[in-house]
């Protein structure tokens, strides 16, 4: 006390109280490091568990879809990789300009982006699906947070609005949803895979961790089209549609012997890289999916059916006068009486009233045998989805007026790829080929319906249809024979048919002598002057039939002389 | 026979080399640490998302801290001793100044920046704690006969401190407070307050912290993270349980230096609070314990000095050498225990390492006093022999 009191000893420093000080510091330093080695060495299991359960997580790898090609190995559907862009509200913090960036270059209004950048009761929204790679990344380096990419694969189609229906579309999870696509899904769509990651905090990917399971790519896959011809196809169906101001088209190429499907065009069409084209107008595939009442074009089958039952023969005379045939209340027609005329020249020149007399002359079992025989009234099996069968009712049902009018073509209904691969039929000696999309190593066995001879003489009375005095001299080409039957129907409307409203059709086969090509031709409504299938829908035949020809290096059959433009020749409705 | 005499007396290096090249350690694996836990936050935020935005402007402060500390180290400490009341008192203004809207600036929602243009924001509150040590010691030497009595050697001391502490926690900066809290009690205790004086006080101020945090719902909220961090980890734990989560994938040995995930956004202040977590996670135990070990040897060293310092009767040179211990002690040892999960979350950085302007000059000023302290005690030593 005394001493404290003298100011000239000053203070006293007691080494206790510095000793008490340095053992609770250093007490303090022994503490942390056990607790340091607790944490680190001995309850690190818990704590890397907790930090994986935080900082991992298991995400998807897209597989890449199969390839569509044409049968030369030409890309039709294409897969490649694109970003998907998306926004996690909840996370987001961006200025009015980042915004204003960001919507510029993602195409957005910039205030319902606002809106969405301030809703933080979401924390998922995509700003943009399926952009290139590139604009991705220039939206990923202005690091705007809650920003996200995903990647993804788009599907890209080379050939566009040509083959639109054809291979249909994929949606934006990359799984068809029409045509080919739809079809054969499982071939091509891959299986995702899926790895471990490490993510920080904002979603992004910081290191692959390990592989949960591979992405399984898709299949490629080979189409019977020869994109050439269908280009080709697309453009003269088009253009014919165009000229004749028709609602819509559709044309189908077989090879006869393979059954493949070489070409297969609708108009209108939509473009399947641009899914905003696409309406129930545009995206059907009318060729395969419509049907309609097939008109004079199922003559053919009516004349083979009467021939193998032994009604009639080629020359068996038919008398068509007066150019009408009353049956009951009801009367048909033909445009101008012919005559006296021979079963081939009913093909010739498409008489109702001979074909009706034929029929009548028949069983209507025969008749129908045959139809059903040469596919119709049931989905040919092409691979397409959709598929429609027509209508062909049983013959036990068929009044007589019903089977005077079948035989040309009312009374039924038919899809163009039905009446084409029926065509087939008569090209490959009575043989009814199964049809397909997908190329083929092999020919399958197709099914006889006809008989070779029967098949024969239908095909010299499908050749006299182009000859001068025909009704299709239009579908003639240089080189080579070529047979055909022409359909001018009117369209089937509610309560009875309608006067001015045609389907005009052309479906023929080439070469003659051998025949290796069908192409059936449909042009509906046409509003133009002309509407008789032989005026324009086989002069659109003619040219895709000559290119396929050449496609094919099919030898010609006829010697090389310059076709004149028929005109003025016997034209025949119905 | 002359030159080893002449050997002898030179052998006695002019300054402290091993705590020199502690703080120099320090200071460098700050540096890097710094770099390493704010690469991501940089790149993601500075408006020009450069990954070395921080790590430049630590390493500025770097440099000032340390041509600060050469120009303090060249004033002897007789002069700290006679400016410490304007010292404190002017720096008193600053911490008043920060609390006018004017003149402070607020940070989410504590007030305890002075902005100055182009030379980045002073923090009152970091300096604060180096002249509270040089105040107290003063303090302690100049009433050294009033030690004993609560009225005259305790009660002023104590007024100053309510203020400076009142000052303190309306920015709030708490961990400021209880450091200086910690070191005026600390420099009075070894000062010989009287131990009966000193034992009621300390039971006074218990009762006060826990008033004050009872008190305070937010301080209540951090300190029931800190009990049971895995009861709400998504909310009042998530920083804490971040922190552990580091330090566990760190293991022994660390991921490596620049592998740290929990620095990506998880674990937030990575680079200023929570510097040693990401240490931990990169570095694993073995750099912890280095840490540790640097700042063991620092704090043993300051007390070193302080007590060969009162050996030769240089008290306010030996209270100021303990104090800066304590200071570095207390403020490392709440740091490290906040990322370890031992204390509540306190906004206290790690001494010499964490990211921030003030603190490191701060730090570097009070390193350079204690080697000048110690460059003193030598002279005079050599002194002696001639």
């Amino acid at each position: 006390m005394s001493r404290a009191r003298n100011p000239i000893l000053q203070l006293d420093l007691q080494c206790w109280r510095k000793r008490l000080l340095m053992a609770l510091v250093f007490g303090g330093f022994t503490v942390l490091t056990a607790r340091a080695a607790y944490l680190q060495g001995w309850r690190n299991d818990f704590l890397n568990q907790q930090g994986d359960m935080r900082v991992q997580r298991v995400v998807e790898m897209p597989a890449h879809r199969g390839m569509i090609t044409d049968r030369r190995g030409e890309p039709l559907a294409i897969s490649t990789p694109v970003e998907s862009i998306w926004l996690n509200p909840r996370e987001a913090d961006a200025t009015p300009s980042q915004i204003q960036a960001l919507a510029s270059k993602l195409d957005w209004d910039p205030d319902s982006l606002a809106r969405l950048f301030a809703n933080k009761g979401k924390a998922f929204v995509y700003l943009k699906r399926q952009l290139p790679p590139e604009v991705a990344d220039a939206v990923q380096a202005m690091a705007i947070k809650g920003i996200h990419t995903t990647p993804e694969y788009r599907r890209y189609y080379p050939a566009g609005e040509v083959i639109g229906q054809v291979l249909g579309v994929t949606g934006a999870d990359d799984n068809g949803l029409e045509g080919i696509e739809y079809a054969y899904q499982s071939w091509l769509g891959g299986e995702p895979g899926a790895k471990r990651v490490v993510k920080d905090r904002l979603g992004n990917t910081i290191e692959d961790l390990e592989l949960v399971r591979s992405p399984k790519p898709g299949r490629d896959l080979t189409l019977s089209l020869n994109l050439q011809l269908q280009y080709l196809a697309y453009r003269e169906l088009s253009a014919a549609v165009a000229a004749n101001k028709a609602r819509a088209g559709a044309l189908v190429a077989l090879d006869t012997r393979t059954g493949e499907i070489l070409a297969l065009a609708n108009v209108p069409t939509f473009n399947p890289n641009n899914r905003a084209t696409m309406t129930p107008e545009r995206d059907r595939n009318r060729a395969v999916a419509d049907t309609y009442e097939p008109g004079s074009t199922i003559k053919p089958f009516l004349v083979s059916a009467a021939l193998e039952a032994g009604a009639v023969t080629p020359e068996t005379r038919i008398d068509t006068d007066p150019g009408w045939l009353q049956i009951g209340e009801k009367r048909i027609h033909d445009v101008h009486s012919k005559g006296l005329l021979s079963v081939a020249e009913v093909i010739q020149v498409s008489s109702n009233v001979g074909a009706a007399k034929i029929a009548l002359a028949m069983k209507s079992e025969d008749y129908w045998k045959v139809l059903s025989h040469a596919g119709f009234g049931a989905a040919p099996g092409s691979g397409f989805p959709g598929e429609a069968g027509g209508k062909l009712r049983p013959h036990e049902t068929w009044r007589p007026i019903e089977k005077a009018t079948m035989a040309f073509g009312m009374g039924m209904s038919v899809s163009l790829l039905q009446l084409a691969r029926g065509y087939c039929a008569f090209a490959d000696d009575g043989v009814l080929p199964r049809i397909t999309i997908l190329k083929r190593d092999a020919p399958p066995v197709g099914v006889r319906v006809l008989s070779a001879k029967t098949a024969r003489a239908m095909r010299d009375m499908l050749e006299s249809v182009t000859q001068p005095n025909g009704t299709a001299p239009q579908a003639r080409i240089t080189g080579y024979r070529v047979g055909g039957k022409t359909g001018t129907a009117h369209k089937a409307v509610a309560g009875g048919y309608s006067a001015n409203k045609y389907i005009a059709s052309f479906v023929g086969m080439a070469p003659m002598s051998d025949p290796r090509v069908v192409v059936a031709v449909m042009i509906d409504e046409p509003t133009g002057k002309e509407y008789y299938g032989g005026q324009i829908a086989a002069p659109v035949f003619a040219k895709v039939m000559a290119d396929s020809l050449r496609f094919m290096a099919i030898p010609p059959d006829r010697p090389l002389e310059i076709v004149p433009t028929a005109s003025g020749s016997a034209e025949e409705p119905t | 026979m002359f030159n080893n005499a002449a050997v002898r007396r030179t052998s006695l290096a002019p300054v402290d080399w091993s705590l020199l090249w502690t703080v120099f350690a320090l200071l460098g694996l700050g540096l890097v640490m710094v770099y390493s836990a704010s690469i991501a936050i940089a790149e993601a935020k500075s408006a020009y998302h450069q990954s070395t935005y921080y790590l430049m402007r630590h390493a500025a402060y770097l440099v000032v801290g340390l041509a600060a500390a050469y120009g303090a180290f060249q004033l002897p400490s007789s002069l700290w001793q006679k400016m410490a009341p304007y010292l404190f008192f002017g720096l008193a203004l600053c911490l008043i100044a920060v609390l006018i809207p004017e003149l402070g600036r607020a940070v989410y929602g504590s007030r305890r920046w002075i902005p100055l243009g182009p030379l980045g924001n002073f923090q009152p509150s970091e300096l604060v704690k180096l002249f509270t040590v040089i105040y107290a010691a003063d303090y302690a030497v100049r009433k050294a006969a009033l030690m004993q009595n609560l009225r005259h050697g305790f009660m002023p001391m104590f007024m100053v401190m309510l203020v400076v502490g009142w000052l303190l926690l309306m920015e709030p900066d708490f961990g400021a407070f209880v450091v200086i809290v910690a070191i005026a009690l600390a420099v009075l205790f070894l000062g010989g307050l009287n131990g009966r004086l000193f034992g009621g006080l300390i039971v006074m101020l218990a009762i006060g912290f826990v008033l004050l945090i009872w008190l305070s719902p937010y301080r209540l909220q951090r300190v029931i993270g800190f009990m049971d961090p895995w009861a709400d980890p998504y909310g009042k734990g998530y920083q804490l349980t971040h922190a552990l989560i580091a330090l566990g994938r760190g293991e022994w040995f660390g991921v490596g230096l620049g592998e740290s995930v929990e620095k990506l956004f998880y674990l937030p202040e990575a680079y200023t609070d929570f510097l040693l977590a990401v240490t931990g996670e990169e570095l694993g135990f073995m750099g912890v314990t280095a840490i540790i070990g640097l700042f063991a040897w620092l704090v043993w060293r300051a007390f070193a000095i302080g007590w060969q310092s009162a050996l030769m009767g240089r008290n306010f040179q030996a209270l100021t050498a303990q104090g800066i211990a304590v200071w570095l002690a207390m403020q490392s040892l709440i740091n490290m225990g906040v990322n370890l999960g031992l204390l509540p979350t306190k906004g206290l950085t790690l001494p010499l390492m964490s990211y921030g302007g003030s603190g490191i000059v701060a730090n570097c000023l009070a390193i350079a006093l204690l080697v000048r302290i110690d460059f003193e005690n030598r002279c005079l030593m050599k002194g002696k022999r001639q």
